[in-house]
Formats: C-alpha cells, structure tokens, sequence
C-alpha cells in the first residue's frame, strides 16, 4: 500500500495548498495510493489530528524554526493501538506543501526500500556543509521529501521522543538534527538515511547540483519534485502561486 | 604560567600541521586559524594558572569538544607532570587527524587521543576513567549538568574545569551564560573550588568554574 503525506500547521498555508498538492499527487502518481494530511484543522477523512505531546518541549523564545511535528509522522500507522492500520509493507512518500511535481511519483515507490530515503541537497557544496557541521549550520538535508517503509522511520521517532529537551535545544533545525543523527557527511553511503540521487528534486531558489547546475529559479521539468522552502524571500508564497499553473 | 612553551619539536609539529591544513584541507584552514587566536589562548592559560593555584594534580584528563585542542594538551603537560592521559570528545570528524598532527609528539607517544562522540547523547563506557574533565566550549552546547547525570553511574565525582561566554553573536552559542554563577547553577557544581571571569582579548566575557 503506497501513502502520500503532506503535513499542514499553522496560517501560512491554508487548505487550498493541501488540496493542490492532492490534485498534483492524483495527476502525476501513476500507482495506487492514499492521500494523508496531518493537520492543526482535521475535517477530512483524510486528515490526521496532528498530535501535541511534543509541543511542551519546544521553546519559541529560541526563535529556532523547527518541524519538529514532522516526526509524528514516524510513529503513526506503526504503533499497534493506533486507530489508522497499515499493512506491513506499506510504503509512505511525505511532500511538503510548497512543492510542484514534474514527473510520475510512481518512481519514488520504485526505489530500493532497505534505507529511509531523504532529499539531500546537492546544490550544497559538501566542503561548505563538512566545514560548518559543528556549528550547526548548512545541513545537506532537506526534510520536504521523505520516503520510508513501515517501521523503518520509528527510531528516529523514539530517538526525538525521549531527548525532546535536548534535541530542540541543541539543533535549529529538524534537517540539522537528522543531519547530526541520521546521516553521515563523511561517509553518504553509511547513514541510516539515504539521499535521493542527484537531479531527482532541486531547489527553486538554490539550484540543482553544485557546482555545475546552479541557476536559482529556473523550472526543471526533467527532475520529480522542485522545492520552494530554503527561501528568504516574502513573496515566496505568491511565487509558488505562479508556478501551480506551468 | 603566563605562556606556552614554544618548543622546537612543537614548532615543527604545528608547521606540519598549518601547512597539511592549508594545502590538503584549505576548507578547514580559516577554523584553524579560529582555533589558534588571542583570546583562545588567554582562556586556556587561564585554566591552568588556576589548577596551579589550586594545587590540583590531574592523571587522566578528558576535554570535552576540545577542538584541535592545540594549546591545551601541551599546556596541560608541560604543567603538570601528574598526567597520564589525555582524551579530547569531539563531533567534527575534520577535527581528528588534524589535532593528531597539531600534537603528534603526545599522540606517538599513546598520551593524546581524539574520539568522536556526541558527549550530550552518548554515554562513556563503564570503564571510562578519568579523574578531571574540561569543557572550554559550553556555550555551544546543552547545559553540562546532563552530561553529568548521563555518566553518573560510570563516574567516581571527577573534577570539572568549565569555561563559557556572553558572546551571543555566533549561531552555535546556543548557551551563553551572563556569569559564573548561571554556569555553577546549569552545570549543577555543589563544591566550588574557583570561579571566576575574564574579559578577553576580542571583548567578550568568559566564565570559569572548577569544582565537583
């Protein structure tokens, strides 16, 4: 059984995103799945309450963006009391919101599934993430796509629930801690999570692969997925907007 | 002790090392060139004018995030002839080879090693032995009191050395603390033996506690 997640939080987007992205998963997954969104707002048969037992540990005076919700996705379908039950060999693809798919995601379900896949970045240069490691900064991953098998994801599940405290405190980032955890910049081949390959999803607003295809806010129709997240921009939002109808 | 003592042997050891880094790993360079200013030097002076002072004697030494931790292995053992060992808990993989290279006459000598570990989430081994653990980098991590409480069981009441800032400008001081007294209540020190600050050569503050 495949799965599409998307997660939704907050006033930044409202449901109209959760419903595009619905529509792009109908029109560009040519197997069959089944349409989940976790959210703050559940009024669907498809919607997921997002849990908050999370929320007591994250401190907004630190000003640390951090998706830390994205981890209940870990847990659900997988605990054997839960209300929602998955066959053993369901597959879940989780996509943020601000993303617009180019090409089947037939693909994703397709992959190898001995590791949790995860987009790696490679508009990062590894030098620059290698030297910035210890301070927390330029993490190679980016938590917009997520790939797992069932069960695969719970220890990073159990890892964040019983160091909360310590791991909102110490990372900005829920790319930064997987970075730190998960995955190995040394050694990209030995890390529990594995990157998407080069040229499957790209950045709008980095690029695709450093240092060759870098040109920032160029369509690629050639890879999956696009990003919109990363950005500095105030109108990133109004931008995404645009694109929906290319 | 108010300077290092600049050897031959350490001159051409530090040379080798300067000259690895900016050839093989130029990335890394302008950290070491972080590592080796003004104020990191003044601060670890600091701690050993003060362990002089105390009459303390270390054995077995462990720095936590010590960095290439250049300065403070000779210091360490030109100081104190008490010292048997000295290990340095880092999580920046670039760091080992380098600091090998910064102190090869101590790590030829099986005195130094350098192991990577996240010292906040992972625990030391039950038959971890150190008698005196210094961490010079506590602004860039969790208060020290959790370290503390994960390694109870594996520590027989070690002395700590722990130096802070107020320098909150950096993104990955995520725990500055105002003075030594917040450093004695987040790293939960019952018996004092020394605390203190120092206004440092780049005008930050820094905080020193040592006490069990």
């Amino acid at each position: 059984m495949n799965n599409i997640l998307c997660m939704n939080w907050g006033d930044k987007y409202d449901d109209s995103y959760v419903e595009k992205l619905k529509e792009q998963c109908e029109e560009n997954c040519s197997v069959p799945f089944k349409f989940w969104c976790f959210t703050d707002r559940p009024d669907k048969d498809w919607h997921i309450p997002i849990p908050k037992t999370l929320d007591k540990f994250y401190d907004k005076e630190r000003d640390f963006f951090w998706a830390y919700r994205k981890c209940y996705m870990f847990r659900y379908g997988q605990m054997p009391d839960d209300i929602r039950w998955f066959p053993d060999n369901s597959k879940f693809l989780f996509l943020d919101l601000d993303v617009i798919i180019h090409q089947d995601l037939k693909y994703f379900f397709e992959l190898p599934n001995d590791k949790p896949w995860i987009v790696r970045g490679w508009w990062n240069d590894i030098l620059t993430v290698k030297k910035n490691y210890a301070k927390y900064k330029s993490t190679p991953l980016n938590s917009s796509a997520i790939l797992w098998k069932k069960g695969e994801m719970m220890p990073v599940w159990e890892h964040v629930n019983k160091h909360a405290e310590l791991i909102f405190f110490t990372y900005p980032s829920l790319d930064n801690y997987f970075t730190h955890h998960w995955y190995d910049p040394w050694n990209e081949d030995d890390g529990f999570l594995r990157g998407f390959p080069q040229g499957d999803i790209y950045s709008w607003y980095k690029g695709n692969v450093f240092p060759d295809d870098m040109e920032a806010k160029k369509l690629r129709k050639e890879c999956k997925v696009c990003l919109f997240n990363n950005s500095s921009e105030i109108n990133d939002v109004e931008e995404l907007k645009s694109l929906w109808s290319i | 002790m108010e300077y290092l003592k600049f050897t031959p042997r350490l001159a051409r050891d530090w040379k080798n090392a300067l000259s690895h880094s900016s050839k093989s790993e130029p990335y890394i360079f302008k950290r070491v060139m972080d590592s080796m200013n003004e104020s990191q030097l003044e601060s670890k002076l600091w701690i050993i004018q003060e362990l002089i002072k105390l009459n303390i004697k270390p054995k077995k030494v462990a720095i936590l995030a010590g960095w290439f931790a250049q300065y403070i292995v000779p210091l360490l053992y030109d100081n104190f002839d008490s010292i048997e060992w000295i290990a340095n808990y880092e999580i920046d993989r670039d760091v080992k080879d380098l600091s090998y290279k910064f102190n090869k006459k101590y790590f030829e000598n099986e005195k130094y090693g350098v192991e990577i570990k996240n010292i906040m989430f992972d625990i030391m081994p039950k038959q971890w032995d150190t008698d005196t653990i210094i961490n010079c980098a506590c602004e860039h991590m969790y208060p020290m009191w959790k370290f503390r409480d994960l390694n109870k069981h594996v520590q027989e009441n070690p002395l700590y050395i722990l130096q802070s800032s107020n320098d909150d400008q950096h993104d990955d001081h995520i725990n500055c603390v105002q003075s030594e007294d917040e450093l004695i209540v987040q790293s939960k020190i019952n018996h004092v033996m020394y605390s203190g600050s120092k206004v440092l050569a780049n005008k930050s503050t820094r905080f020193m506690v040592i006490g069990r």
